[in-house]
């Protein structure tokens, strides 16, 4: 192995991919050398746009020869820092890597380049009269590549599942620089390990995805929303059994009144009633028939008489629909301001009662000087947890500070038996907790599978597992 | 003070129209329908009324299918006392709607008539012009600012390069414009009681009106599609991009 010089290497770089597709300058090594953590200072050594499947395979298969470091990057929303190059890597964008193509009506897929964004996707079902499903507020940044190695969730988890759920085929190129078509695109292929999952929520630790086929599905109709004041965080769950118990939902969201009065500061939004109360719900179903309106509102009644509910609205167009959300869907973008430290973890639903006891008591306990805000995707048992910075802290200590606290967190976390991130993935900012969750022997069978898929350590190492 | 205010069921705002591929009209199967903006804000301006104790009640109106009802009880949920549904399946013209609405008046006798400056699916701007034409009554169009003062009404209009403020008689029409209010969501509460609110249905014949057509719809195109963007690779490229092929400096 030798080492290569800086010139040497954008050579070699720019015969497999081209000159202007290699690059080196200031401003596009800070901004492709971080995702939305930005907590470690972006320090990559070229940036580089391959366009097709045998050109990732080349860059890695140099790599391998090199022993260079390389950093997948997709929309760099990530919130795990799985994106970051703080190290004198090389970046790979797949932001040229965003052709759809191969749609197929009877099957109800569509092949994706991994630089596709996660809303163009959006927008092509659409366009066929079809629908994916997998939904944020970062959708018109985040890339399918990046949403496969994370497995992103989203607000329509609880009907719809996890990226995982609508990736039927992929096309990855592993550590050791082979190509793999996995899968077939097929719905039922029980022939041995299903190695395609191990590539869905990998962070790019094992190989980097090229392409996928991705499923779509119906369109749902007349999709509508109530936001529901709620005092007491002890009902949040509550509300949901009772709504749940009679109705399929599409979405159910929660979030702290603090989260909200941050949003509704921006003026962008209206707010949803005069009342105001320490929680609020926001509930998506499907009305398809006056029966299924009927039926919410005698829920919503329900609720109100048992004490849990103090007041509500529903959305009686798209638009009102669309700026209910906005009050759940604006609160991760406009806390950014305060350098929150996020936490987002998860049990299993029936749990989420105690748990947030538990957490509610340590955070009340440990951060009295600190600014709290509340919010998740509470009906998949998923919790988004964020500490705001205090303006005279400064960023290391504040830090420093959740860092400790997190420990107690964890602990509860481990105590029921959930997980340290739900759904933002590991990268570097979780890998320290990952104990907490995964036992030692699976963390050791971890590190044996990046082995060997990646036995020289070149695909964003560092992150997720150390070999 | 009585207040009526016309309110229409127009596809909805924020969904994307697509035009049939005959080119015979929009493609409204599976499409959510919703209030016109324009009249939601003319609701929440009559409810603001009322709260503040100048209106003792407010009528909404609405003259489109059976299904137009769902808006009346927005309405209604927003805080109107009573809807009146005039019944119909046949194509609106502003002319047909403003005769409908003069009967409506006739009836109904209120001191202000408020309705929106235009619907979001015709787009034409007329329909209040045309009753202040056959009722005589004032009429204060574009309306940023509305306040009743005894017998009169001044209305705050957007014209071209500001505003002017009319004072007009009452009884007086005010079609709305987007910054008079900022409309409310209706409470699950509201909603409620909003289904024990009267809604009487009526049909244009009832109302002596025949809904004679004027008008024919030729043909619906949607826009041009925009052109791909390129990216320039220098600002010297996109100065002389600008300068030569766009020829905009
Ligand atoms: C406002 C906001 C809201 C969010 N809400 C949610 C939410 O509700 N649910 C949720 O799950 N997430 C959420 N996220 C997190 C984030 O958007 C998702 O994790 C998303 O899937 C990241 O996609 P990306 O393309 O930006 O990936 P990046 O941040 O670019 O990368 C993510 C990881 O994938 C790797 N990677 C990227 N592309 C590839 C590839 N082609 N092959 C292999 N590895 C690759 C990267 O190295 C990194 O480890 C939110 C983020 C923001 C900023």
């Amino acid at each position: 192995m030798t080492a290569l010089t800086q010139d040497a290497l954008i050579e070699r770089l720019s015969a497999i991919v081209g000159a202007d597709k290699v690059r080196t300058d200031a401003d596009s090594l800070e901004t492709f050398g971080k995702d939305w953590t930005k907590i470690y200072a972006p320090k990559p050594t070229a940036i580089v746009f391959p366009k097709t499947t045998e050109q990732v395979r080349d860059i890695v298969l140099l790599a391998n020869e090199h022993q260079l470091a390389l950093v997948p990057s997709g929309g760099r929303t990530g919130l795990s820092a799985g994106a970051v190059a703080a190290n004198g890597e090389i970046v790979v964008a797949f932001d040229y890597m965003n052709q759809i193509s191969d749609f197929n009506a009877v099957d109800r897929t569509v092949k994706c380049g991994a630089g596709v964004i996660t809303e163009q996707l959006q927008n092509y079902a659409e366009e066929q009269g079809l629908f994916y499903p997998v939904d944020f507020a970062s959708a018109g940044s985040s890339q399918i590549g990046g949403n496969i190695s994370t497995n992103a969730g989203g607000i329509k988890v609880i009907r719809w599942g996890m990226t995982r759920d609508w990736v039927a085929g992929l096309t990855v190129v592993t550590g050791q620089g082979e190509i793999l078509r996995l899968n077939k695109d097929l719905l039922k292929n029980n022939t041995g390990y299903d190695m395609r999952q191990l590539f869905i929520g990998g962070e790019g630790t094992l190989g980097f995805i090229t392409e996928a086929t991705m499923r779509l599905t119906r369109t749902p109709k007349n999709l509508t929303v109530l936001v529901l004041a709620i005092p007491e965080l002890d009902d949040v769950m509550k509300v949901l059994n009772q709504f749940q118990g009679s109705m399929d939902l599409t979405a159910f969201e929660f979030f702290s009144d603090k989260a909200m009065r941050k949003v509704l500061a921006r003026g962008d939004v209206p707010a949803p009633f005069d009342s105001s109360a320490d929680f609020y719900a926001l509930i998506e179903f499907e009305a398809v028939t006056d029966a299924d309106m009927d039926l919410s509102m005698s829920l919503f009644e329900q609720c109100v008489e048992n004490g849990w509910v103090v007041d509500g609205v529903i959305s009686q167009s798209e638009t009102q629909a669309a700026n209910l959300w906005r009050l759940r869907e604006d609160i991760s973008e406009t806390i950014s301001e305060w350098t929150p430290y996020k936490n987002d973890i998860s049990v299993v639903v029936s749990k989420v009662p105690p748990f947030l006891n538990d957490i509610d008591e340590i955070v009340t306990r440990e951060y009295p000087d600190f600014e709290i805000i509340w919010f998740g995707h509470i009906g998949d048992g998923n919790l988004h947890l964020n500490i705001l910075k205090p303006d005279a802290l400064a960023k290391e200590e504040f830090f420093e500070r959740c860092a400790k606290v997190s420990k107690w967190v964890f602990e509860i976390v481990q105590k029921y038996d959930g997980s340290v991130s739900a759904e933002h993935g590991v990268g570097m900012t979780k890998k320290p907790y990952l104990k907490y969750t995964r036992s030692a022997a699976e963390l050791a069978y971890m590190k044996a599978v990046k082995a060997v898929f990646d036995p020289n350590n070149v695909m964003n190492p560092g992150k997720l597992v150390d070999l | 003070m009585k207040v009526l205010v016309a309110v229409k069921r127009v596809i909805d705002y924020n969904v994307k129209v697509r035009v049939k591929p005959d080119n015979s009209d929009v493609d409204l199967t599976n499409v959510k329908m919703a209030m016109n903006p324009f009249c939601e804000i003319a609701v929440e301006e009559a409810v603001r009324l009322k709260e503040k104790g100048v209106a003792t009640e407010v009528v909404v109106v609405s003259i489109g299918p059976k299904v137009a009802q769902e808006q009346i009880r927005t309405a209604l949920a927003l805080g109107a006392d009573r809807g009146i549904l005039i019944e119909t399946e046949e194509k609106l013209e502003s002319l047909t709607v403003a005769k409908l609405l003069k009967a409506v008046v006739e009836k109904e006798q209120p001191q202000l008539v408020l309705m929106g400056k235009q619907t979001i699916d015709s787009d034409n701007n007329q329909t209040g012009q045309m009753l202040g034409a056959l009722t005589n009554m004032a009429q204060g169009t574009f309306a940023s600012e509305v306040a009743v003062d005894g017998d009169k009404v001044n209305v705050t209009r957007e014209i071209d390069g500001g505003l002017r403020t009319v004072a007009l008689k009452l009884p007086a029409i005010v079609t709305t414009d987007l910054r008079l209010n900022e409309p409310r969501y209706a409470s699950l509460p509201n909603i409620m009681k909003a289904k024990r609110k009267p809604l009487d249905v009526t049909t244009p014949a009832d109302l002596g009106v025949a809904m004679t057509s004027t008008l024919s719809l030729v043909k619906v195109t949607p826009p041009a599609e925009r052109q791909a963007g390129i990216k320039v690779g220098s600002v010297e490229e996109l100065v002389e991009k600008l300068k030569n092929e766009a020829k905009v400096l």
